[in-house]
This record gives structure tokens, sequence and C-alpha cells, in this order.
């Protein structure tokens, strides 16, 4: 006779563990097993079978891999927790005696571990634990930053203390600088939850969300102490990755912080970026607007550039390469370069090997050469930041956005853009504008516009780096209605809506004959009108058969009906036929009209039958196949065939949409 | 070593009390006690140093060396060796009159010290001499607390034996303790009256007085009594009068010399000193700071740069980890100022603000704004952020594949539909004529005539083109004609038909029947007669019922046509002609062990092939090549081989109740219908399970049927009305599989109370088929 085997002792029954034995076996309080599970990236598995996993009776709903938990036995944070439970102890029992000093001192000792050997941790190897290489890091960079920059834009709480929003806040700022620095910002998008950014830093795409400067409202079920595990990790990860970024482009991390501005609502310029080979010669810059007070200090900008212009090349000396390429293409055959050569076919008939470019225009250089004027209706923060990673050198706002600015002179003459955001008052208005207009140093009239210089709404900036081009300013003019702002995150796929794309090259067969249908009865309707007016007498009859004829339309249309119904389908139309044109006699009006119309449209609704006939052929056909197909293959091939059609719906929707909106601009 | 030295200060006290100039040191010691230990050993020490003198002087080393130690180890205000030896033989010289008695020592050698002596000598009464001691004056502070007066000496014996004599005993000095004066019995009357002060009642011991108490000892009694200190003090616990440090002393109170510790720098604080000048050099001690500012430089700390990713190594991913997916980018719908064709209707709003939340496929709906200064701040964004962070640490990850291929590459390549052509699209014909169910078809093998039997208990033939009913018979009032089927061969023109427990053999009349042919028919089927009569058959033991009997059926029925009519024990259900037309086989599922019989025409003759079966019997069949006969049961299908009379396969499609099968002409392959909607294909070479099965019906499937001229088609018959026509082709190949493709489905048959098509048949050469219907009608299909 075979052992017996017992149940739960082999199989998947060991590889799988519930939340709470393995709870139990680390002998941690939940929350703190919940940190340590977000510390060190252990997620719930879902086993392949519930009933062979689960041991007990109830069913349980979290399962975790046995080898998941027994790695985190030795982990060395599991000791510090424990210290923390029994130091907590200590703190609740001296409380309890009613030893507030005793208790004071137990806290305040535990602040400082390393002077009293109470707990105390450091997430760094956690981080290097999951991020064996800085790429991996990079990869998992996402959530991270749009986690700190939502808390950095939160108000302080109890759940929230002031020093982790401030800690959030500098992290960013101080990300955004390197951005700024490396020009690796590619796009950018103004959605209804924010604004997207996404950076290309060594070669990884980071999509990350940043709120707009509001109050953030936080209502329902939220449970900051969730949260604030995952932002104490995502912090000691920002810092040892920027870190990573400010010396990998030479910059010595942390940036001088100057609290004073900072207070002012400096910003990004509360902080100097120093290199750190500069910093050997003693030679401190501060890279923003390092000229801010002073206005445009021809000295010191050049050194600024210089300085820039330095550390640009060690970060990037290929994007250097291709831009010395662009500059003197007639001396580039001497040069011997590292860069990439173009290979072009000499014969036909070879295959392409797809090349990597660069494109042709350099994102550092693409606002290089301008000046920007900020007003103050304007959201300041991702003007700045945007403009300063495209190259900006030279942006001013009015002194109520904040300390900072290169000027706040609304007037100064070296201003080439202005971006403004308010609507075109009336010109009645504007004369006395100018009295309530009292927050801003100097008196303009409203409509008051300096001459050289660009207005422009914001959207024209987000929509000039997106497609790495200047936009015509004309279609941004203040007060102008805006053209729609489009995502730069969507990959156009073959078959799917496209609004950038005419109508007309993408909607099917099928639509194209009915949209022609249209028209055609539109133009049909407009005739018979003119006719209404001749004879008043005809109308409602004539009415009335056209409703009968889109009936029958709309019959053919809706629906794969048999061969049969097809046909009775024609004999109906043909009967219709007969009978207007009977009722045409009767009423005493030539046929001609309907006639003109047949002559129109029956060859579109000859070529709307054929197409019909040729999908029910289709329909059939695909019936049968159907047919021949397993059990599991038919499942899969109609879940397919569900999504695709699903997708395909909201297209078709989208292109009625657009059709009517079209047809209504064309009315 | 510690009860050593109380041992030895006891001894050396001994002699202190004789001298005055001990008092001193008696006093020291006194207030000393009240202070620290270490120095209450000073005086004592002292004394031990004269103690070690003196033996020094006798010359004893080894106490010698054990004081040295103990002296090393108790006090650091010991002088080193040298000093000390010098010391001590100076202090003797200075106080030679010490006197100082040990017990191992006699004090006679001191007597040249020239002291003044205690006691006189004496001669005693033999002569020798007597040493008379002074008497010691009990001073207050003498050490002798007992010499109290005049004490008796007599010992612990009771007083009353002195009685007799005057004294009551003897003082030190052996003189007799005389009784003192007891007055008589009035004195002690008058004195018990008059009570004096300090009376106690109580006599003395040692003196025989009555013990009185003077004030001073009552007042003690008292105070005792009372828990007071016994003699009064003014202050019990004055001020410590500290002589050594707040007194100074115009002399030292040691002429020894400045120890060395006095001047040079201690080494002890200089390591003192040293650790914590390490402390702060190493930050271990660190100056005040106001809190807050120590909190915010605590933090500065807290943020350690340095580079994480100094040596890394790229590790192979872990195949079992599943990193997190990123959150899809933002599509033209979330723009704040999106085209205006992804802005929902009013629909489209309504229908999202009244779904539930967790229903909506989109959690937003698109808005625009046609300013950047009018958006507002997204309300949920907080709210999105927590239910991302709980899918980071919440969600199960799966692994899931997903199919990024065209579906329609799934889709298997089909024989083009031109490849399959011909087979049945329309109804050709409508037989109308049968009162009730039109129970089975049959095509004649020439492919004119069609014979169909029906519920109204006739059989008719129809010309099969123009669907004219050329002849009937009604052999039954009462039950329907089950099954019809004509014999297979060409050479005649027969019809066997089964209603009730009858099969009819019948030659109908027809225009395509010649009389020649007509007359070899009737000659086939009277074949049997002659047979019957040469008595041929005669195996039959008396009393045993035959399987059948074969009879005329009677005149009237003998004028239409129908010839001969064999009663089986059980209604007969199907039919089934061998290739060659001399037997068939009928199969009646109710009668037990004579369900299947097999019939032969031309010896009139019905056996019964099967003692026993397992199951109902559901219907019958012949090989088309071999001699080979199937019977299916409800759940299987078994092939006997009729020559060796064996079972020689057991063919199981799985289906729970069979309702009919047929045999590929090839041999090789069986379709098989089945009441529960299932048509199944078996290679039988291949396996006894099924091949292929097909589900399309949605109801019983009653029939199935392969061509069996030429043409790769068969087709089932529903009870959902429908028939499905099928290419099959049998490759000649054996290695290949036969290709089975649905091609037709034919609608027309009406379902009459949940039954649709009953019965199909097969033009022996067209792709045409034939059913029939629960409508009463029969129908051809081309």
């Amino acid at each position: 006779m075979p052992k017996i085997k017992k149940k739960g002792q082999a199989g998947q029954a060991r590889n799988y563990i519930t939340r709470t034995r393995a709870v139990k076996k680390l002998q941690l309080s939940l929350p703190d097993f919940r940190k340590l599970c977000i510390w060190k990236g252990i997620y719930p598995r879902e086993p392949r079978s519930r009933k062979k996993v689960s041991k007990s009776a109830t069913a349980s709903t979290t399962f975790y891999y046995t080898k998941d938990i027994q790695y985190l036995l030795h982990e060395p944070l599991l000791q510090k927790f424990r210290d923390q439970k029994v130091l907590e102890k200590k703190i609740s029992r001296a409380l309890g005696r009613g030893d507030v000093n005793d208790a004071s001192r137990l806290e305040r000792n535990a602040a400082r571990p390393d002077k009293t050997g109470k707990p105390r941790y450091t997430l760094n190897h956690v981080i290097r634990e999951r991020y064996p290489t800085f790429a991996d890091a990079l990869r998992d960079l996402d959530d991270c930053l749009s986690m700190l920059f939502l808390f950095a834009n939160l108000p302080s709480t109890t759940a929230v203390p002031a020093k982790m929003i401030a800690r959030c806040e500098r992290l960013c700022l101080e990300f955004q600088h390197y951005l700024i620095v490396s020009n690796s910002l590619r796009k950018s998008f103004l959605s209804i939850k924010g604004i997207y950014y996404q950076a290309n830093i060594q070669g990884e795409d980071i999509l990350w969300l940043v709120p707009y400067k509001f109050n953030q409202r936080v209502v329902g079920d939220v449970d900051f102490r969730i949260m604030g595990t995952f932002v104490e990790f995502y912090m000691t990860l920002l810092g040892f990755v920027n870190y990573r970024l400010y010396t990998s482009v030479g910059l010595r991390y942390p940036p001088k912080f100057d609290q004073l501005k900072d207070d002012q609502g400096a910003e990004l310029g509360a902080f100097a970026l120093e290199g750190v080979n500069i910093a050997t010669n003693g030679d401190v810059k501060a890279i923003t607007n390092g000229e801010a007070e002073h206005g445009p200090d021809p000295k010191v900008q050049a050194e600024v550039d210089k300085l820039v212009q330095q550390l640009r090349d060690e970060s990037d000396e290929k994007a250097e390469e291709t831009e010395e390429q662009a500059e003197d293409a007639a001396v580039e055959e001497d040069k011997p370069s590292d860069a990439i050569d173009k290979f072009e076919p000499v014969a036909p008939g070879g295959d392409v090997l797809p090349q990597p470019s660069y494109s042709s225009s350099d994102p550092a250089q693409l606002f290089s050469q301008y000046t920007f004027f900020l007003s103050r209706e304007t959201p300041r923060q991702p003007l700045e930041f945007i403009l300063r990673a495209f190259g900006c050198k030279r942006i001013g706002w009015d002194s109520v956005l904040g300390e900072g600015s290169f000027t706040t002179d609304e007037s100064d003459p070296s201003i080439t853009h202005q971006i403004v955001d308010r609507p075109v008052v009336q010109a009645a208005v504007s004369e006395e504008g100018d009295g309530e207009d009292n927050q801003t140093a100097q008196k303009i009239g409203p409509n008051h516009r300096y001459p050289g210089r660009v207005y422009v709404q914001p959207q024209w900036v987000w929509d000039s780096i997106n497609d790495e081009e200047f936009k015509s300013p004309e279609l941004y003019a203040p007060g102008a209605s805006l053209p729609p702002h489009l995502s730069p995150f969507v990959k156009p796929t073959r078959g799917q809506y496209d609004p950038t794309i005419p109508l007309e090259e993408q909607q099917t067969e099928g639509e194209m004959i009915e949209a022609q249908l249209e028209e055609a009865s539109r133009m049909r309707e407009a005739e018979e009108s003119d006719v209404e007016n001749d004879m008043d007498v005809a109308s409602d009859e004539d009415e009335e058969d056209e409703e009968d004829e889109e009936e029958g339309d709309f019959g053919g249309f809706s629906g794969e009906e048999d061969e049969a119904e097809g046909e009775e389908d024609e004999e109906e139309s043909a009967t219709l036929q007969r009978q207007r044109e009977l009722e045409a006699e009767i009423a005493g009006k030539s046929v001609q009209a309907g006639k003109k119309v047949d002559a129109k449209t029956k060859a579109k609704l000859e070529e709307k039958k054929a197409l019909e006939r040729r999908q029910r052929q289709e329909a059939e056909d695909l019936e049968r196949a159907k047919g021949m197909l397993s059990k599991k293959k038919r499942k899969l091939f109609e879940q397919m065939q569900y999504t695709n059609n699903k997708k395909s719906a909201e297209d078709m929707k989208l292109r009625e949409k657009r059709r009517k909106l079209e047809k209504e601009r064309r009315a | 070593m510690a009860p050593k030295i109380t041992d030895k200060k006891r001894k050396a006290r001994e002699p202190e009390s004789e001298s005055d100039d001990e008092l001193a040191n008696g006093l020291f010691d006194g207030v000393l006690s009240q202070s620290e230990d270490e120095e209450d050993y000073l005086p004592s020490d002292d004394d031990d140093v004269d103690e070690s003198g003196s033996e020094g002087s006798d010359g004893s080393e080894d106490e010698e060396g054990e004081e040295e130690d103990e002296d090393d180890l108790l006090s650091d205000d010991i002088p080193s060796d040298v000093d000390g030896e010098e010391e001590v033989s100076k202090l003797i010289r200075k106080q030679g009159q010490l006197k100082i008695t040990e017990p191992g020592v006699d004090p006679k050698p001191r007597d040249d010290d020239g002291e003044e002596k205690n006691y006189r000598v004496e001669r005693d009464a033999n002569g020798g001499e007597r040493y008379v001691y002074d008497e010691i004056d009990p001073v207050y502070d003498s050490d002798d607390s007992d010499a109290q007066g005049p004490v008796n000496t007599i010992g612990n014996i009771p007083l009353s034996f002195y009685d007799s004599y005057p004294h009551i005993g003897y003082d030190i000095n052996g003189k007799k303790i005389m009784r003192p004066a007891t007055g008589d019995a009035l004195q002690s009357l008058l004195d018990s009256i008059e009570v004096p002060k300090g009376w106690t009642g109580l006599t003395d011991v040692n003196t025989g007085n009555p013990l009185n108490l003077t004030q001073e000892e009552l007042e003690l009694v008292r105070r005792v009594q009372m828990g007071l200190l016994p003699n009064e003090i003014e202050d019990p616990y004055p001020d410590t009068i500290e002589y050594f440090t707040s007194i100074e002393e115009k002399m030292p109170l040691s002429s020894a010399p400045e120890p060395k510790r006095r001047f040079l720098p201690s080494k002890n604080e200089a390591k003192q000193v040293m650790k914590l000048v390490r402390a702060i050099r190493e930050g271990r001690i660190l100056p005040y700071k106001p809190p807050a500012e120590r909190e915010r430089e605590e933090e500065e700390q807290e943020e350690v740069h340095f580079d994480l990713w100094q040596n890394e190594e790229p590790q192979a991913p872990n195949p079992l980890h599943i990193p997190a997916p990123k959150l899809p980018p933002p599509g033209y719908d979330l723009s704040y100022n999106p085209p205006e064709e992804y802005l929902p209707s009013k629909e489209e709003r309504e229908e999202w603000e009244n779904a539930d939340p967790e229903d909506r496929e989109k959690q937003y709906l698109p808005q625009k704004y046609n300013a950047l200064r009018k958006v507002p701040a997204w309300g949920t964004l907080v709210n999105e952020r927590f239910e991302r962070c709980m899918d980071l640490y919440l969600a199960p990850r799966v692994r899931k594949n997903r199919l990024n291929i065209d579906p329609n590459s799934l889709l298997p390549k089909l024989p083009s539909p031109s490849e399959l052509k011909p087979f049945p699209t329309v109804v050709q014909t409508v037989f109308r004529g049968h009162e009730g169910r039109v129970r089975s078809v049959a095509i004649d093998p020439t492919g004119i005539a069609l014979a169909t039997g029906g519920d109204d208990g006739t059989v008719r033939v129809w010309e099969l083109l123009t669907g004219r009913q050329v002849w009937s018979v009604k052999l039954n009032s009462e039950e329907p004609v089950n099954a019809v089927r004509w014999r297979p061969a060409k050479d005649s023109f027969i019809l066997a038909a089964a209603t009730g427990e009858d099969v009819f053999l019948m030659v109908p009349a027809h225009a395509s029947v010649t009389p020649a042919l007509d007359q070899t028919s009737r000659d086939i089927l009277a074949v049997g007669f002659g047979y019957a009569t040469n008595g041929q058959q005669q195996a039959l033991p008396a009393g045993k019922e035959p399987p059948a009997k074969w009879a005329r059926p009677g005149t009237k029925l003998e004028d239409e046509g129908v010839l001969i009519r064999i009663t089986v024990r059980s209604t007969v259900k199907v039919i089934n002609w061998h290739r060659r037309g001399d037997h068939f086989a009928t199969v009646s599922p109710t009668g037990q062990r004579s369900s299947v019989a097999i019939h032969t025409l031309s010896k009139h003759l019905t056996q019964i092939p099967f003692r026993k079966l397992s199951g109902l019997a559901q219907t019958a069949a012949f090989h088309p090549l071999r001699p080979l006969f199937f019977v299916a049961t409800q759940r299987t299908i078994r092939c006997y081989d009729l020559q060796k009379l064996e079972l020689v396969k057991v063919v199981q499609p799985g289906a729970k109740w069979i309702s009919s099968f047929d045999i590929h002409p090839g041999g090789d392959n069986l379709i098989v219908g089945s009441y529960d909607k299932r048509l199944l294909w078996h290679d039988l070479d291949l396996s006894n399970r099924p091949y292929k099965t097909m589900r399309f019906h949605g109801e019983a499937i009653r029939q199935v049927r392969f061509h069996k001229g030429g043409l790769p088609l068969f087709a089932d018959a529903s009870d959902d009305g429908s028939l499905q026509i099928f290419h099959g082709r049998v490759p000649n190949d054996q290695l290949e599989n036969p290709t089975i493709v649905p091609v037709k489905i034919l609608k027309g048959h009406k379902v009459v109370s949940k039954l649709g098509v009953l019965d199909i048949d097969w033009h022996p050469k067209e792709p045409w088929c034939v059913s029939a219907g629960a409508d009463g009608t029969a129908r051809l299909w081309m």
C-alpha cells in the first residue's frame, strides 16, 4: 500500500502562504508587515487553484509566495521593527506610570540612534536590493515622481508632516534642475488631471504627473499611513537617483539651497548648482537665473553659458557631435567622428536596416534665443520649468509670482515673447481699466501691447515643445479659440481613429457611402424645398415619400439579414419606386425630380447593396470557419473579436461625431 | 583578613586603656568612627605600626610581610616601605614608655624599663613572693567596668548558706563582707509605711541592703521606659566637625614628608581627561545646543548622499518577479482642450453620471476648457494615487500572455466554397399528402421514385422530381409506418415497409416499372414460398414459436402489390438492407431478446443472431463491403463478423443515447447521431473514440446519412427543424485525416410538438436529399 499523502504537505500548498500565516511567521504586527512588503516590493500572488492552496476551511483572500516570506525573514529591518516595538512599549509604560520625563527621554533617545543605539533604519540597502542597477531604478521612477510631486503640493496635516512635504518639494526641484541642465525633458501634456511630463534619462522614458497648483482636496477613504510608507521609500530613492544624476553631469549634490529665497517663493531659483570641478576654483555659480536681480549682465551670462555648455559637453557628447555636424557641415568630411554613419543603399534590392537618428532640432536650443515674460495669471512653475528645460535663459514674471525672475518689469525691451492667459477686454472697459489694475507696479491698459513682442497663450509653449517646432503664434493669440491640445503620448496605430488625419482618409467604405448618400439626400432636400415653394400642394406627400425611402435605407444598413431578405429588400425598393411614380402621376407632378435623384443615388445605392452582399458573404464564411475551430480556440477568437469590435465601435462613434461637427461647421 | 585586623585592634587597645597617653587615641577613634570607613583605619593602622615595631624588634619576619600586605591593601596613606620602617623605629624610641601586654609575652622582662609598678611584692604565709595589686580606681573612663565597690566573691550560691554567719561573703581581697544590720519587725513595719525616696522593695543581692534608686537612676529608668535616650544629651546628632578639611591646623598631624602624589600630576586623572577629550574629538560628546537647532542638524545628517550604484552588478531578473505595470499614458480625451468629437454627448454624460462608479469604463468625463486658467484642480487625484499605491502592494500580479495576433489567423484554412460544391441548397419539391408525421423516406436505387411512410399508416410512392403521388397503400389503420426502405439491387423494384410488428414487402406500381421488371420483382419475392413449402425449414422444435412468420398479406393488399407480410414479435423501427438485396435486418428496440432480426428473402427465413444484447438495440446495419454487421445500442456500436460469428470491435462514441448511425461507403468511417445533440465522426481504423464531435444542433439528432453515390457529403436531421449538410472527404491515403467542412444549414421544416425532421435520404447519384418532417411533408433539396 502506498504511503498516504497528507493534504497541504506538498506541491502548490507549500509554495503559497496566506497573509495571516506570513505575519505570524515574521512575528510582526500587520502594519509593520505592510511596511515591509511595500519597501521590499513583495506583493501577493494569485495561485492557479485557490482550493488546492488554502489549508483552512474558510477562503483566504491573499496569498504570498513562501519563498518571498522566507526571504523577508533575513531582513535587517525586521530587527529594527522589533526594537521599535520594544521602545514603544517602554514609552507607553512610562506614560502609564505618569512619568513624562522618562517617556520624553526615551523618545529623544530614539531620535538619536547613533548616540544611544536605539532603533532607526535606513532604506539604502533595500533600494540597492530592489534596483541592482541604476537603469532599474530609472525604470521604476514613474510612480516615485508622481507621488513625490503630489506630496510636494499637499497641505500639511498630522498625517502628512510639513517636514515630509518640504523634503518632497526639495527633491522634486532638484530633479527638475537636473532635467533643465541635461535638457532631457521631451514631452509635456496639459490634461484635466494635471500636467504630464515625459523625460528621457539614459534612454529610459519616464512619465509623471504633476497636479495643478491648487490645494488638493482629500475626499473619501485615503490611508495616509500607507501613502507615507511609499513616500518614505520614494524619497530615499529619489535622493540617490538625484545624486547619481547630478554627479553624472558633473554637478555637486546636494545643490546649495537658499532658504531666504525659497521663503520668498523662488522655487527653482532657490538652488544654486555647483560643478564638481569648478568648485575647486572656488567658483560657485547659481546656474538658474543667476543674473536675476541685476538683469542680464553680459559677463556673468557668458560665464554661465560657458559653464552650461561645458557641463552639457560632458553629459552627452554625442548630442554635441550632431550639433557640430549641423553647424559646420562642410568641415564634417574631414573630421573623424564617433557618431553613427548613415548607410545609403547603393543598389536597389537590399533590405533596409533601421538606424537611430537624432532629431534635427535640438531641444536645448528651442527657446534659447528668446526672452519670455509671464503674465501674472499664467502658471509660473510649469512654464518656468518647461522653458528652462528647452533652453530658455531669461524668463521674467510679475513680482506677485515670486522671487527669482529675470525681470519684473513688463516693459523691458529685451522681452521677445509674452505669455498671456487673460481674455481680451472690450475697448470701452479698457479706458477705465487702468485704475483697477493697481497690483502691478506699472499701470498698463489691459489691452496694451508692446510692439515687437509675440503674445501667446500658454498652450503655445506646450504644443511647440511637443512638436519641437514653433507653432504659429496667431493661432494662440490671446482671446483666440485655441486649436485642440493633443496628447503627445498616443502612438498612432493602423485602423484606429486619429483626430489629426482628415476624416476621409480613415473612414470605412460603408461609412463613406452612407455619408455620400446622406449628402445626396441633403442636396435633394434642398432642391425639393425649392420645388416646395412652387407647389404647395404636393409637399406633404413628398415628405412622406422621403421618409418611406429613408426607412428603407436604414433597414438595409442596420443588420446582416439573410440573402432572402436582401432580395425582398430589392423588391421592396422596386415597389417603392413604382409607388412613387404612381403618386407623382396622381399629383400631376413630373417624376423628374425623383428620377433625377435616382440617377444620382442609384449608383450609390447599388454600391451599397454590393457592399452589403459582400459583407454578408464574409460573415457567413466566418461563421463556417468558426464552426471548424475547437471550442477553446473559438472562445479565444470570440474574445479577440469582441475587443476589436468594441474598439472599432468606439472609433466609429468618434468618426460619426466628427462628421456631424464638420457638417455643422460647413452649414 | 578583616577579622584578623579587628582582632589585633582589640588586642592593641588593651594596653591603651592603661595609659593616659593613649586616651587621645581612644578619643580619635570615637570621633573617626563617625566619618568614612577608610579613615577609620587610620589610627588603628598606627597602632598596627606600633605593634609591628615591637614585633619587628622581636625579629619575626613573617608577620611583618603580612602587615605590609595589609597596609598596601587598606590604605594609600601608608608610607612606602623604607620610610615606614624608619618611622616605626623612631616612634618606638619616642614612645618607649608604651606599655604593651600581650598574651604570649611575659611582662617581666619589661621591668627594667624603669616604669612605676602597680603592684607590691609581699611575703605570703609560706614565705614566698606574692604580688599585691593596688586597688583599681574605677574612674569613668576606666575599662574595669566591673569594679563597683566591695563585690561579693562567693559565686553563684544561695545566700542562705551564710545565714548563720555574721558575714555574707568575701570581697576580692578575701576580706569578709559583713552583713548589714537589719532592724526589728517594728522598724521594718515603719519602713514599709514611710517609703523612702527611691525605695524599690528589692534587696541588693551583693550587699544585702534594700535596693534604693537615686533620682538620676529613676530618671534613667523613666527615660528607658519612654523610649528616649538613656541620658539626656542636648543634640544627639551634632554636625560633623571636619577636622581635616575645614580646620586648619597650625601643626601638621603627621610629621611625615609630603608624599609624591601630592605634587605629581595624577596619571589616573590624566587618563580620565583623555577619555573625555577623545569622546569630544570623536563627537560622542556634543556641546549643548538648543533642541530646535539640534533637530535641524540631525535632519541634515539624515540625508546621506553617496552613489548607491557605485559598483552596480546587473542581475538576471528573477523569473518569478513580475514588475508592476506602468500606468497607461494619457490619451486625447484627457486633454484640457480635447478635439470636440471626444466630448461626451448629453446621453453619454447622463449615462456616465447615473452609472455606479465601479461600472464606469472610464473614471473621468472628457472636458473642454477654453483657457488654461479655467482648469480647476482634479478632485480625486489623491484618491487615484492612493488606489495606485494599494494596487502596487496589495494587488496580486499575474502574468497574462496577450496574444497579439490577428484573430483571423486562428481560423483554419478551408477549401474554397467552389471546391465544396455541389451540395443541396434550396428546397425543390415539397411532397404533401400524408396526414400526420412523415416517419420515413427512401429514394429507389434508380433515383426516380420516392417512398414515404407516415403516421397515417400509409406507404406512398412519389415521382421524385415532380412531387406527384403515384402509388399509395394503407397498411395499418392504427399504427404508423415506421420505416420504408427500397431493396438496393437495380434489377428489382421492391420496397420494404415496417408498421407495428409487421414488415411488408411490396412491388409498387410506377411508370418506370416495366412489366418485365415487375415480374422479376414478384418472382424474387415468391421464391421463398417454394422454399418454405419444400420443407427445408423444419429445424424448429415443436412448441417453440418461430422468430417470424412469413405469409401472404391477403388478397386485398396483394392486389395493391403488397406481396409478403412478415410478423415479428415486437414493433419494428428500423429496416436496413444488405447491399446484395437478399438479406435485410430489422430492429425493434422493445423486443428484448429478439430485437435484432436478420431476414433472408430468398429462403423466407428469419434469424435472431443475438441471444442477449447489452443494452437496448437502437439500429443495425450491414457493412457496405465486407461481411460485417453493426448493431448500435444506447451507448455503443458493436461490430460483428458474420462469417466467423464473433465480435470484432466496439465503438464508443461517448454519446448518451445513439439515435442512428451510418457507415461511409468506403467502409472505414462511421457517423453517429445522438439524441444528446451530437454528431460524431468515427475513423474505425484510428480509434474507437470519435475523431470529431460536432455540436451544431440545438435539439436531438434523429438521422444521419452518407451520400452513397460517390459525392463526399453527409447530412443529419434534427428536431430543431433543420438539416445540416457537411462536406466530408475521406482521402485515399490512409495517413491523411478526413476533412470535414460544414457547408449548409437547410431550414424549412416546421417543428411540430418538438419534433422536426425525422428522416433523410440521399439521391443515389445526384447531390440531392430528401427529408421527412413532422409537419407532414417530405422535401426534396437540390
